[in-house]
């Protein structure tokens, strides 16, 4: 027999949806329950009592008493009919007779039930969930009692109270854990954004802390990722968890439930990866993705991304993780935002940073350092490149926050003062400087920044102040070279300069001895503190340094310590503070007669430019020595032809006395030898400028002494540098003049005086005038005829330019000479 | 002063390599009032400071063959003959210190009326 149709409300959504919120099925046995079904049992006086609630497609007993299983599919239940009653028993005498259960497979087979009673559980909105039933395995014609009925209902009732009870405690404490996890998700939320905050543009750290705060919100989550949308392809980026062997993985848009969260713009749940159609299966595989929850991070209408959480486990998140997520995703949108700009930012700062650091000037941002009263007095770096340190020759570590003065102790005010200015006035200045310390030379700009803070750019110039230095040293000793006199003169100034130019220690001029046996130091200059190494040396105590210099070359040693020609007796050389050397020969006629020397107390390496510059002194020390010489051998054939003219002119005089010696006057004897002495005399005062040159007043004085006495003469006039040809003509007319003011003029009388002033007339052809006044004389008559030698003398002037102009003043003689200055002097060549 | 002259003409050793400087030199002694007595060479110069006591003057040129005989010679008579006075003419720049006590050095060419004057001087 057919069974009969099952009632349509079984599959009544309503009902199974209130079925459902009792969530009662394939719980465990409760106590409450199982006592109401002992209790059916035995007021009706039945062997078995069951809570069978009915779903869409079986029965399952919530309470059962002498049935063996715990549900059975709807073929075999009675209960379904039970449904289509809720205000009355449904009671079955026998079931074999009824049409609606005679082929229940529980009638006709095992445990071949045969009386049913059952009553309706009907929940207060009068849905049916199932009944309360009782059945006996023999028939019961008589039913059950009105009693039994009553109870039966009641206990019905007290099932339907039970599950109330129960489904109360349950959405307590379905509410209650919703509320945890809402309170986690706030508190995992907010963590996670203090942490994106503190990340602040480190994007990795920022993804980070918002993966672990989801996980943190969502316990069900064992790995999590944020897919980064580029162009078409995401990218993992911070996996963790089970995802954490997954960083940088790349996948389509149509890959992933993630795609399809970025696709749609809109956060998903997957409760089974093998039944979606957003995710490949092979893709879930390697993944280990069952269950997953997805939210795209958004900024305006684009997509950044995706923030993902899995889990292994089939229908691990639910529609309050998706939200969840959500809010996570919406949070990571302005953490960022705020981290792509400030990684903009970042990546510009790290341009400018790159640019100072490849950049060969050295840069420097200081801030200036106040005292109590505002002045500045120091300043300190808050940056420097790589540069800085390399021109400065010192480590960049550790330099940020120190003060110039404390990186360098003893610097030049200047440093400081120059850069307060530029912060005081806002004016930018430029500075060529040395650091005297370290020896080295800058050049740059400073530049106003905001507030105290300034900037520097420099280059270093010491090669170029050095060179330059050098340059004008070998001017300097040009210069001293060609006024010294005296070879040792000129070596001690050449050392000095050397010495100071330099740097050096010590430095002197040494002669050679032999082929390079020995040197004979002359007194060095030395730097403060230093002692003289003036006196003889054996080269060969020294090690083996001749070779060089026997073949005119240099001798140049930078650490004698390891240089392997003075290694065995650097103890020697340190003894005299010397650790770096150069020896450069001065040469004559290809042997090495002299050494120029310079020590150093460091160990040095002399560079090209230092060596050519020490070979340049050499050379001009040579070349000064040279001339020197030539010049004292000079003085000698001056002397030696001085001696000999002299005596020449001696002879002379010598040969007319006795040519004359029968003339009976003597007067003109005499005088021809006085001008004999008057030319000699203009000749000494020449030879003491090697007949170059003569002063005026030396002239004068020299040729006017004969005449008896300077004190009858006034000088007054500039002294000047006389040509040859001038000194021998003043000297001549001065002669005649006092000879004549002796014997008729001013002189002959007592009180007698002679003024002799001169002075220089400037114009188109300046000229020097020169006069000649007698005073207290005898009355004066101009002489009678042409005169004699000394007359016509006179009358030619000086250097024969015939300007005398005489006048026989009665008071006494009145004489003008005139001749063209640049004849008169010295032409400076 | 004459009279002491006249009787007995002060005698002035003239010592003189070269016989053109000689005359000269002569001379200037005969206008000094004295007597010349000639030696061509500092040893002839020496013999007779060694065999004559009268000689109160030596004039002697310094400039001599032997650059520096004219010199020594000088200095030797300051030492054996201190009282003898020295007039010494000379081409060249002397060293005042090395000129021998009260000696008197004038250069050349010859400025007549000084070396007259000393040789005047010293024959009082």
């Amino acid at each position: 027999m057919p069974p009969a149709p099952l009632p349509a409300l079984i599959s009544d959504p309503t009902r199974l949806a209130a079925l459902a919120s009792y969530a009662i099925l394939d719980t465990p046995a409760e106590p409450g329950f199982d006592g109401i079904v002992q209790l059916a049992c035995r007021l009706c006086d039945v062997p078995v009592a069951l809570v069978s609630l009915v779903a869409g497609e079986r029965q399952w007993f919530k309470a059962r008493v002498g049935f063996p299983s715990c549900e059975t599919d709807l073929n075999s239940s009675v209960c379904a009919y039970a449904l289509e009653r809720p205000d009355d028993l449904l009671i079955i005498p026998d079931l074999t007779a009824d049409p609606r259960t005679s082929a229940n497979p529980l009638v006709t087979g095992e445990p071949f039930i045969r009386f049913y009673a059952g009553a309706p559980l009907v929940t207060p909105e009068g849905h049916v969930l199932g009944s309360l039933c009782v059945i006996d395995k023999k028939p019961r014609p008589e039913g059950l009692t009105a009693a039994q009925q009553a109870d039966l209902r009641v206990l019905a009732h007290q099932v339907v109270s039970q599950l109330e009870l129960r489904r109360a405690i349950v959405q307590r404490d379905a509410v209650r854990a919703d509320e945890a996890r809402t309170y986690r998700a706030r508190d995992a939320l907010r963590d996670a954004q203090a942490a994106m905050a503190t990340a602040g543009g480190d994007v990795p750290a920022v993804l980070g802390a918002l993966i672990a705060g989801a996980m943190q919100a969502i316990p069900a989550a064992e790995g999590g990722v944020v897919e980064l949308l580029v162009g078409d392809t995401l990218i993992y980026h911070a996996p963790t968890g089970t995802l954490a062997p997954h960083a940088g993985l790349r996948l389509g848009l149509t890959d992933s439930l993630a795609g399809y969260a970025a696709t749609t713009r809109a956060a998903h749940f997957l409760t089974d990866a093998l039944t979606s159609p957003h995710v490949k299966p092979e893709l879930s595989a390697r993944l280990g993705l069952r269950a997953a929850v997805v939210a795209p991070i958004l900024r305006g209408g684009r997509v950044l991304g995706v923030l993902k959480l899995q889990s292994a486990k089939v229908a691990a998140f639910d529609a309050v993780d998706r939200d969840i997520v959500e809010l996570f995703a919406n949070a990571a949108t302005a953490c960022l935002t705020a981290a792509e700009a400030q990684a903009e930012t970042q990546a510009q700062d790290v341009y400018w940073r790159g640019l100072f650091d490849r950049l060969h000037e050295g840069f420097i941002v200081g801030e200036a350092v106040r005292n109590t009263d505002g002045q500045i007095t120091d300043w300190r770096y808050l940056t420097v490149n790589p540069a800085w340190g390399e021109l400065v020759g010192i480590d960049t570590k550790g330099i940020v926050g120190q003060t110039i003065r404390e990186v360098f102790p003893g610097i030049e005010d200047e440093w400081i003062t120059d850069f307060a200015a530029v912060v005081d006035t806002g004016q930018p200045c430029t500075f060529t400087r040395q650091v005297g310390t370290l020896h080295r030379w800058y050049e740059g700009r400073a530049f106003p920044l905001e507030g105290d803070r300034f900037g520097v750019i420099f280059l270093e110039v010491t090669q170029r102040v050095e060179a330059d230095t050098r340059r004008a040293a070998l001017l300097q000793l040009g210069d001293r070279l060609r006024d010294l006199a005296t070879i040792g003169e000129m070596t001690a100034a050449a050392s000095e300069i050397v010495g100071r130019t330099l740097h050096a220690t010590r430095a002197g001029f040494g002669l050679i001895v032999g082929d390079v046996e020995f040197v004979d130091i002359e007194p060095d200059w030395t730097a403060p503190g230093q002692g003289s190494v003036a006196g003889r040396h054996r080269y060969d105590d020294f090690g083996n340094i001749r070779a060089p210099l026997q073949r005119g070359e240099p001798l140049v040693v930078n650490d004698v310590a390891t240089d392997p020609r003075t290694q065995a007796e650097a103890g020697i050389w340190q003894g005299f503070a010397i650790n770096a050397f150069v020896h450069m020969p001065v040469r004559e006629k290809e042997r090495t007669v002299a050494v120029f020397i310079v020590h150093d107390v460091n160990a040095r390496v002399w560079t090209v430019d230092e060596l050519a510059f020490l070979r340049n002194v050499a050379d001009r020390v040579e070349v000064g020595v040279a001339r020197v010489r030539t010049e004292e051998l000079q003085v000698v054939l001056n002397h030696e032809l001085a001696h000999r003219l002299k005596n020449t002119l001696a002879i002379v005089q010598s040969i007319a006395s006795s040519t004359l010696r029968d003339v009976a006057e003597r007067g003109p004897v005499e005088a021809f030898e006085r001008r004999v002495l008057a030319l000699s005399r203009a000749h000494d005062v020449l030879m003491q400028k090697s007949w170059t040159a003569a002063k005026m007043r030396s002239v004068m004085e020299s040729v006017l002494n004969i005449q008896g006495g300077l004190d009858r003469f006034a000088l007054d006039g500039p002294d000047l540098d006389l040509s040859p040809q001038a000194a021998l003509s003043l000297s001549l007319l001065l002669h005649e003049l006092a000879t004549n003011a002796l014997k008729y003029g001013a002189l002959s009388a007592r009180g007698g005086k002679v003024r002799i002033a001169w002075r220089t007339e400037e114009g188109t052809a300046p000229t020097l005038v020169l006069d000649w006044t007698e005073s207290g004389g005898p009355p004066v008559n101009a002489p009678n005829g042409r005169g004699g030698f000394g007359s016509k003398l006179i009358r030619m002037g000086l250097l024969g330019t015939r300007q005398a102009a005489l006048n026989y003043d009665p008071v006494g003689l009145k004489a003008e000479f005139r001749a063209p200055l640049a004849d008169v002097q010295v032409s400076v060549h | 002063m004459g009279q002491f002259q006249l009787s007995s003409p002060t005698l002035v050793l003239v010592v003189e390599d070269d016989p053109i400087l000689m005359m000269a030199m002569v001379e200037f002694v005969e206008n000094a009032g004295c007597e010349p007595v000639e030696a061509y060479t500092v040893r002839e110069a020496i013999e007779i400071l060694e065999t004559r006591t009268d000689i109160r003057t030596v004039f002697t040129d310094l400039d001599m063959r032997g650059s520096t005989a004219g010199m020594q010679m000088a200095v030797t008579i300051r030492d054996r003959w201190p009282p003898i006075e020295l007039v010494m003419i000379s081409s060249q720049p002397w060293d005042a210190s090395q000129i021998p006590a009260r000696g008197v050095v004038l250069g050349k060419p010859f400025d007549r009326r000084r070396i007259v004057a000393a040789i005047r001087k010293f024959a009082v």
